[in-house]
Parts: C-alpha cells; structure tokens; sequence
C-alpha cells in the first residue's frame, strides 16, 4: 500500500532541481573575447560602427566605472583580453570575419543576467535532498555491507567492469578515449622495484635503480610490478585488456622497499632525491606509515620536489574499515600538505571499505580518487597479471593521468597538481573521502 | 642507534656542505647526502639526537618510519 504522505503526487514534484532549467536572461549585449595579443594591436571597431570605446587602461585604479560600461558602446578589459559590447550581430559578423584587420575575435556570447543563487525555497529543497540523502545513506548501512550497496541481492549491475578491451580502472579514468599517452614524460615509481624482464614492456624507455642494501632493482614481491602496470602499462597487451594509462611514459623504476615489503625514510627520500635529480615530473608512491602527524621530511622533500617541478603522488592509505564503522586516516607521507594523497573507488565509484579518510590536520586532506578496488595489472612472470585492491592500486591511476596532463598542457608542479583536482570528475561523496573527486584523462 | 633524517633549512641547502660537517662532528653516522632535497640520512646514538637538532641550519631530526606492504598475496595492498 502507498503511504499517501510519501506519495510522489504530494506537492514535491520529483525532480525539479533538474527540471528547472529556465533559458538565460540576457542584456542584449555582446561579451567579445580577443585572441592573445604580444603587441599592443587594437580592434577596430570603427569598421562594425561602433565609436565609443571606453578602455581599462584608461581608468587610474583600471576599474571601469558602471556609469561608463553602461553607456559606451565598447568597453574593453585590457587585461583579460574581454570586451563588452552593444552591438547587433551583422556589427559582430563584421569583427569575427577572418578577412578583419586588427586583433582577432575569438568568440562572442551574449552577456547573461546573473543572479545571487539560492532563494528560500531553494534552500529548502537543498535541505530536504540533503536529508533524503543522509537517509538513504543510513538504511544502506544499516541493511549493506558498508560499501554503501544493498545486500539483498537485487544490487544493479556495476557502473564498471572489466572488458576485452580496458580494465574497468581504465574505462573510468577515460585513458581509453584520451589521445595522449604520456610520451616524453618521466613517471618515477617508488616501490618493489619491477619484473624488468615483463614481455609486456619489451622496447620500453626503463631507468631502474636500487635504493635497498643487498637488492636489485627486479621486483621479489609483485607490488611495484602491479603499480608500474597501471601508470605506465602498455595500450595493447599481447593478451588481456589494456590495464596502463600512460603507455608511452619514460618509466623510472625506484627500489625503496624490499622484496619482503618493508622499507625506511632513508631508501624512500632516496628515492625521491633520484627522481627529481632526473627531472621526472611526477613520482608514485604506493606506500605509507600509519602515523597521524605529518612527517618533516616528506614535507620538505614534497616541497622541493614541487620547486623542481615534480609532483609527488602518494596512497592515502588502506586503515579504513568501512565495513565496521572505522574511517581510519591518511598516513605519512600522504599527510604532508605538499603530496597529494589518492582515495580508492570501487566500480561503482564508491568509496572502497579499507580507504582512508581525511585527518583533520593541515595537510591531512584525501585530495584526490582513483580506482583501487580489484585492479587488474601486470606481476611478475610466470603469473603475469594479478588483480589486487588498494589506495596503492589507486595512486598509479592518478599518477598515469598526471603524466597525460603534463604531455597535454606542459604544467608542472603545483599547476599540474591544480589540474588534476580541477579536471577531476565530482562524486556524491563527502570530499573528507574523495577529496575533488575521480581523476580524469584530457581528452 | 636510531636511524634518522635531518632536513636542513631552506637557508642552508647551499652550504650543505658545511652542515653535514658539524653533523657528523655532533655524532651522526651519514648515509647518504640527498642534495637535491636538502636532506641527510643516517643514524646517531639516542643521547645525540638533541645536539643534532642544535646544529645550525638543521631544520628537524626525525626517527626514520618503517614502512611495510602486506604479503604478496593479500588481496588489499
């Protein structure tokens, strides 16, 4: 039976906040945008009829009073290469043909009546999303196995899986649809070492240097196998989906941590010194401490690797128990405000149960997410491929996409650390778990 | 013996030099100069570790963290 006062007839129209798209109020002005200019060329207005122009430069502090942006027929941002213009669009056509002297015109758009956003009943709404949501959340806890999915078995297909052609990882990241691959790019990968003999990285570019007393750089454990795989793992395995992001990275092969696992601050910052000693512009490191504060050697080696243009990327840790109610925290070195800490999501892009959440400490921030749960990658021979879970899975994800990022826009640094976070794909999610949400390759 | 990393201050990092000197005077075993970070790895007796911090142009000493992955074959790394 339904419960007339849940009834979707009950005065809350389904899904008006989606719904309600009014077309944009405009000015009937004209916002023109002006291609980048070295010298100081003009545009010449006289030629679409338009002669009053009024420009920031002209203005002692450069703020355009609104008396004046209101009655010239052209007032141009000298420093945002923006003008605003009262025209109709035969003049416009005049300015953008590609026949018209003077500087370019990259685009016009009608300028846009905007508005404070929320009203009151706005904010109810929002209120009332939010606590549907929270409910939602409770009864999924309540009845789920913490993953945030219903146990009853009537659960919906994945969001993702695994094909022939890409792992799921890849398909969320949209690896598969970019058109970069990190070619040029140095991607340094601070773990335990890699299987150098992997046919599936035969005629790779691979530096490979032991940081380990008594090791060499091959991989007695699997991890670092696994980690190289995502970043930097072929397009076209000779068997299997595409598993790597960045498939035509230069691939730094760092041993910090043993063939049994274990490593110290000495073989790790080491490690770092080499990387950014070799210019690479992102370092992956899958590996961590459970402590709460930030540790000062990380800080200071997350710094001057950023001074250096290398970004450092690290796991935010596996110390979550979902599952039971525990939330757990960001480790060192992913703790320091100058390395980026990465999440873990399951195929539905929800968070997976053992990754951590942000501590409340500066710096302490989940800042990023990335597939982490049953990721499929390269091990070492004879097995191959293996599929594991964890943040460590998560962090090559976001380091590969990083090196696409840097092969697509030439940032470095804290900008390249910038668009990762901006180029992110928004979860609804807390961002004390996901921090900016999914990374996300240029396309 | 603890094993430590000293990170020298930012106003220091070109007299490296200078400083690893007075640390090793102070007590400390060096492992290894990472110029490029400005840090020295190494290790020093526990009743050293004050007079290292005193060092000038030492920024902090800090006990090295241990960091351990899971075995192989554990389905969470």
């Amino acid at each position: 039976m339904i419960d007339p006062r849940f009834s979707a007839e009950s005065g809350f129209p389904g899904d008006d906040r989606v719904a309600a798209v009014r077309p944009p109020e405009t000015t009937g002005r004209q916002i023109v945008v002006l291609a980048d200019a070295d010298d100081d060329a003009g545009v010449e207005w006289g030629r679409a009829g338009i002669g009053e122009v009024a420009d920031s430069r002209d203005f002692a502090s450069g703020g355009v009073p609104p008396e004046t942006l209101h009655d010239a027929q052209a007032t141009v941002f000298a420093q945002l290469g923006i003008a605003v213009v009262s025209a109709d669009p035969g003049q416009m056509a005049v300015l953008q043909s590609a026949e018209a002297p003077g500087r370019r015109v990259l685009s016009v758009s009608p300028e846009l009546v905007h508005h404070v956003l929320q009203d009151v009943l706005d904010y109810a709404r929002a209120y009332r999303d939010g606590v549907d949501d929270l409910a939602e959340r409770v009864l999924h806890a309540h009845d789920g196995n913490g993953n945030g999915h219903a146990a009853t078995g009537v659960r919906a297909a994945p969001l993702f899986a695994d094909t022939a052609q890409a792992t799921w990882g890849i398909q969320a990241v949209r690896a598969d649809s970019s058109s970069c691959s990190g070619r040029g790019i140095g991607v340094a990968v601070l773990d335990t070492g890699f299987d150098l003999e992997h046919p599936d990285f035969a005629g790779r570019t691979v530096s490979a240097m032991s940081f380990v007393p008594g090791e060499r750089a091959q991989d007695g454990h699997g991890h670092g196998t696994h980690c190289i795989g995502t970043s930097c793992g072929p397009r076209s395995p000779s068997t299997g989906p595409r598993y790597g992001v960045a498939y035509e990275a230069d691939i730094f092969v760092g041993k910090v941590l043993s063939d049994a696992g274990s490593g110290t601050d000495g073989g790790i910052l080491a490690g770092i010194d080499w990387a950014v000693s070799n210019g690479c512009p992102v370092i992956s490191m899958s590996l961590g401490a459970d402590v709460m504060e930030a540790h000062p050697p990380y800080s200071a080696a997350g710094a001057r690797a950023l001074e250096r243009a290398s970004l450092i990327i690290a796991a935010a840790g596996n110390n979550a128990d979902r599952r039971n109610g525990r939330m757990g925290f960001v480790g060192a070195p992913a703790n320091s405000p100058e390395i980026m800490a990465v999440g873990a999501l399951d195929q539905n892009l929800e968070m997976a149960y053992f990754s951590a959440r942000s501590l409340a400490a500066r710096g302490g921030q989940v800042d990023i997410a990335g597939p982490g749960y049953q990721v499929l990658s390269s091990w070492p021979m004879p097995t191959r491929y293996r599929s594991i879970s964890g943040t460590s899975m998560a962090t090559p994800h976001v380091a590969g996409i990083a090196a696409l990022w840097a092969e697509a826009t030439g940032r470095r640094g804290l900008e390249l650390w910038a668009t990762l976070c901006q180029e992110s794909e928004r979860l609804m999610m807390p961002s004390v778990d996901v921090g900016s949400g999914l990374c996300i390759a240029p396309q | 013996m603890t094993h430590v990393s000293v990170t020298v201050g930012d106003d220091h990092r070109e007299s490296l030099d200078g400083v690893v000197q007075n640390l090793r005077a102070s007590g400390l075993q060096v492992d290894q100069v990472l110029g490029t970070l400005g840090i020295v790895t190494g290790s020093a007796p526990d009743d050293a570790l004050d007079t290292l911090r005193g060092v000038e142009g030492v920024a902090s000493v800090d006990a090295q963290l241990t960091h351990q992955l899971p075995p192989p074959d554990a389905p969470v790394q």
